[in-house]
């Protein structure tokens, strides 16, 4: 790695850690007007700074507000990104829908999913909560997503996961999409009972799984 | 201040509970319980965390939004659930049976202004504070529709209660919890970090009358002859609280420390019984802080379900509870009440154990007694 790449990506890796939007913004176009090539930044330094930020709240040094604002900060600097990135043709890592499932209407857990996701390259399709799996069978058909993401906090509502397989299976979409589950009573045993193609018990585990459904694994 | 064991004997005077005749002595050994003392045996209740919600509901999930609200507003009917919840049961050990009028734990921000939007076992509430101006509409308001409602499901349930069951007080979240309902909790997180003087603003507002509307239900309670409980079916003669921060398993302890700690000391400041409800790991990492005010006499150690499940996995952190010398409720499963009791030493532990049949009860009453 050359020196200057090395200098540009580390400052941009830093802000985002620092959580400080401006920072990383500014970085990111310095970077860019030093002809740092933009996948380097994106690889490098902001997906890069949002790995070792899952890494630092799995080892509870960072927490949620942490986490929050270095994920903010790695949008800004995207945002600086996006116009080369469109030019370049330079593809997100992939796309996955989040939803709380019906009868459920908590949603940090999936935000916070949603959020990491995107700081690790995904597009987000955000379904929101109390999602029913007939509005999941709409957005796979629809939305082309890769990834189903969902999320349940209560025992009560937690068998409305197996629902949601057994009706995306019957409706023949079981293996055009990957489907990860989590939330506070869910298992891997339960994930695996269930059918479900993954299951992570926190955003950051959650991201590496995403991650790996998709093959996009580093 | 706790009460030193002999005044409270003294002043103890039990209501009448048919369905639990040794009401006197249970009190008497939540009472050592609270002074990490055993009179015979550590007290015991045969229900689990949050089980008294769940006997006493009905599937509402096909109920449109104005039918869950009506539901959980039709007072005649939630008192006819609870009394349903406990018909024909005797109660043993310190299974109390206890009403707490509920409209979820975000009713406390409701009261200023926030709506709630009702499901089938809680609420949740509409965030209030998109922009900071909005938080100038926040006040308390005693005439305000959940205001009113609870202060109507508690007189109901007074009509209704003699001799069958007492009548609590509903779930007070005051402090970040009740900020984060106004504000949105992830919205909360970010303003830690971009605005920490609104958010010690808000915080300031989310306590400054707790004591108002604990006073308030507390006076309503005390007038018809009622102990002072709450969600927990604990009953005392004093001033019974269980303070809360469901929002610090989002944060930081150098941010509890900031905008939760000075709030866990006001709040429990005016009460005789503060037990700590310690909802998972996520907040248990703030023990410390949270074992600095020393009138959080008590904690509840709540381990949660999924891979936080079992109790067993818990019981270094239990000890550690121990190690500070309060008293600690543990929810258990009847599966793992032997391994548990092999583990641990009696002193300070308040067993909560999910049995549905009675001679079971009476079983696990025998091994308790063994036990110490």
């Amino acid at each position: 790695m050359s020196p200057e790449r090395e200098i540009h990506t580390e400052k941009v890796y830093r802000s985002v850690l620092a959580g400080d939007q401006e920072l990383t913004s500014a970085h990111v176009q310095s970077a860019l007007d030093a002809n740092i090539d933009a996948n380097v930044i994106l690889q490098e330094g902001l997906i890069g700074a949002m790995r070792e930020v899952g890494r630092l709240f799995e080892q509870n040094e960072y927490f949620v507000p942490e986490m929050l604002v270095a994920a903010r900060a790695m949008k800004s600097g995207v945002a600086v990104l996006k116009p080369v990135m469109v030019r370049e043709n330079l593809k997100p890592t992939g796309k996955a829908a989040l939803g709380t499932v019906k009868g459920d209407l908590h949603d940090i857990g999936k935000n916070l999913v949603g959020i990491m996701l995107e700081g690790a390259g995904f597009e987000i399709y955000d379904m929101g909560t109390d999602v029913s799996p007939e509005e999941i069978l709409e957005v796979i058909r629809t939305e082309k997503v890769d990834l189903i993401g969902l999320s349940a906090l209560l025992t009560t509502t937690m068998g409305m996961m197996e629902t949601t397989i057994q009706v995306i299976t019957e409706a023949g979409l079981k293996e055009q999409v990957k489907i990860m589950v989590g939330g506070a009573p869910v298992t891997k045993a339960y994930a695996d009972k269930i059918g479900a193609d993954g299951f992570a018990p926190d955003a950051s585990q959650a991201t590496r799984l995403a991650l790996d459904l998709v093959g996009a694994a580093s | 201040m706790m009460m030193k064991k002999q005044e409270i004997q003294q002043e103890i005077n039990t209501p009448e509970i048919e369905a639990m005749p040794q009401f006197e002595m249970a009190m008497k050994r939540v009472y050592a319980w609270f002074e990490n003392e055993i009179i015979d045996r550590p007290p015991v209740r045969f229900t689990a965390h949050n089980a008294f919600l769940e006997a006493a509901s009905e599937d509402i999930s096909t109920f449109t939004k104005e039918q869950k609200k009506q539901w959980w507003f039709d007072c005649e009917l939630q008192v006819d659930l609870f009394k349903k919840s406990i018909e024909g049961r005797q109660f043993h050990g310190e299974t109390f049976p206890v009403y707490f009028p509920n409209l979820g734990p975000d009713v406390y921000a409701a009261f200023y202004g926030a709506e709630l939007e009702f499901g089938q076992v809680t609420s949740y509430s509409i965030p209030f504070v998109r922009q900071w101006d909005d938080a100038d509409q926040l006040k308390l308001d005693l005439d305000n529709a959940y205001f009113k409602k609870i202060e109507e499901l508690t007189l109901h349930a007074l009509e209704r209660c003699e001799g069958k069951f007492l009548v609590g007080y509903t779930d007070l979240h005051p402090g970040l919890d009740c900020a984060a309902a106004w504000r949105d909790p992830l919205q909360l997180c970010y303003d830690l970090y971009d605005d920490p003087e609104r958010v010690q603003q808000l915080a300031d507002l989310a306590i400054q009358d707790f004591e108002k509307i604990y006073d308030h239900f507390d006076a309503l309670l005390k007038e018809n002859g009622q102990l002072s409980a709450s969600w927990m079916g604990i009953p005392t003669h004093g001033r019974m609280h269980i303070p809360s921060c469901d929002f610090s398993a989002l944060i930081s302890g150098k941010f509890f420390e900031q905008f939760g700690l000075p709030i866990l000391q006001r709040e429990t400041k005016s009460m005789t019984h503060n037990i700590f409800h310690v909802d998972g790991e996520g907040v248990a990492k703030h023990l410390e802080t949270i074992l600095s005010v020393p009138d959080v006499h008590a904690l509840q150690w709540v381990q949660g379900v999924g891979a936080n499940y079992p109790i067993l996995q818990w019981i270094p952190l239990i000890r550690n509870m121990q190690a500070y010398g309060k008293p600690v409720i543990v929810d258990l499963s009847v599966e793992d009440l032997d391994d548990f009791i092999d583990a641990m030493a009696p002193e300070g532990l308040f067993l909560w154990v999910a049995v549905e049949d009675e001679q079971e009860e009476l079983d696990i009453l025998d091994r308790i007694n063994k036990w110490v």
